[in-house]
């Protein structure tokens, strides 16, 4: 298989900061104007540097969190504590800073609506930004596709994007707490695992489109079991952090 | 688990500053053993530069030295990529 490739420069370019969204304790959603913005597809990221006064650079991928028809450009970062980025993105930065980025970046793992359904998103902790970007990307363009999402996160308190998170035509939601949960939680209890995954669904006989995001023992994990339980490995895409933040 | 590994799809940026074009999501070919996939699904190392692996046999695919001027470029097994003329 090959693929005409589209012209895409990567040059750094510098973005303004609009707005920041405190959207959990650790997390902070950067709001960016970029004037020569060419949009995206959802699931892409940028890359973000940061140079130091002394010339140092430190640079990092950021998934993009706003829908491809959204006109404008929203990143979520999550705090790392001991990273060289994400603590100066969350705490420090401010509304009318400037940051380089590079970007859109990535064809690998996108959806487009046009690709229909089924649609399996599975999302560990922050893993849930570039899936967020593929369902409002869907709910844009009114799609109904046959849609699961299956998100784990720690605490409630760390579920990104709560109140926009609800359950829609074709769209399917379920949560898991690994670590503590609120009185009457009526969603899992545990880490994904297999039997998790069977049902959640899609099953493999109806050939979901897959992506599973997060750290990369979670992403792991997941991707072993959905393979396991007989999804073509070819149709599980996966987007792994990385330790640094 | 505890190996410290990306995906290609989370190098991509520097992907595109080597071929000028995205190319996560064409296909290669491991040389060592005929697995297919595409780019994006390959294993990503990052140390001193950046290694590519086959997801299935993790033979290098490519390993990218970033030297302050310029990227060195290794390129194994079979692409078939397709760039733009400009």
């Amino acid at each position: 298989m090959s693929v005409l490739l589209a012209p895409r420069a990567v040059t750094w370019r510098v973005a303004t900061v609009t707005e920041l969204i405190q959207e959990t304790p650790q997390a902070v959603t950067i709001v960016l104007d970029l004037p020569d913005w060419p949009g995206h597809v959802a699931g892409q990221h940028v890359d973000i540097r940061l140079t130091a006064p002394d010339g140092y650079q430190a640079q990092r991928s950021y998934s993009i969190a706003s829908g491809p028809d959204e006109g404008r450009l929203a990143l979520t970062v999550e705090r790392i504590d001991d990273g060289e980025v994400s603590p100066y993105l969350t705490t420090v930065l401010e509304q009318g800073d400037e940051l380089e980025l590079r970007g859109p970046i990535g064809a690998h793992f996108t959806w487009r609506v046009e690709r229909g359904g089924p649609l399996l998103l599975i999302g560990g902790g922050s893993g849930l930004v570039p899936l967020m970007s593929m369902l409002r990307h869907r709910a844009a363009r009114g799609s109904d596709a046959d849609t699961r999402l299956l998100l784990s996160a720690r605490t409630q308190d760390d579920v990104l994007y709560a109140d926009e998170l609800r359950e829609a035509p074709g769209l399917r939601i379920h949560r898991t707490l690994t670590r503590e949960r609120p009185d009457g939680w009526e969603g899992y209890d545990r880490r994904v695992d297999r039997a998790m995954l069977e049902e959640v669904g899609p099953p493999p006989h109806e050939r979901p489109h897959v992506f599973v995001c997060g750290p990369t023992g979670f992403v792991e994990v997941v991707a072993d079991a959905l393979v396991e339980l007989g999804h073509d490995p070819a149709a599980i895409h996966a987007e792994r952090f990385g330790p640094t933040g | 688990m505890s190996e410290l590994w990306l995906d290609g799809n989370g190098v991509a940026g520097t992907l595109t500053e080597v071929f000028g074009a995205e190319v996560t999501a064409i296909a290669r070919t491991c040389g060592s053993c005929g697995t297919t996939a595409a780019v994006g699904a390959h294993r990503a190392y990052r140390g001193a530069g950046l290694v590519l692996r086959c997801p299935s046999c993790a033979d290098v695919a490519i390993r990218i030295a970033q030297l302050p001027d310029r990227n060195v470029v290794l390129v194994r097994g079979s692409w078939s990529v397709e760039l733009p003329r400009s």
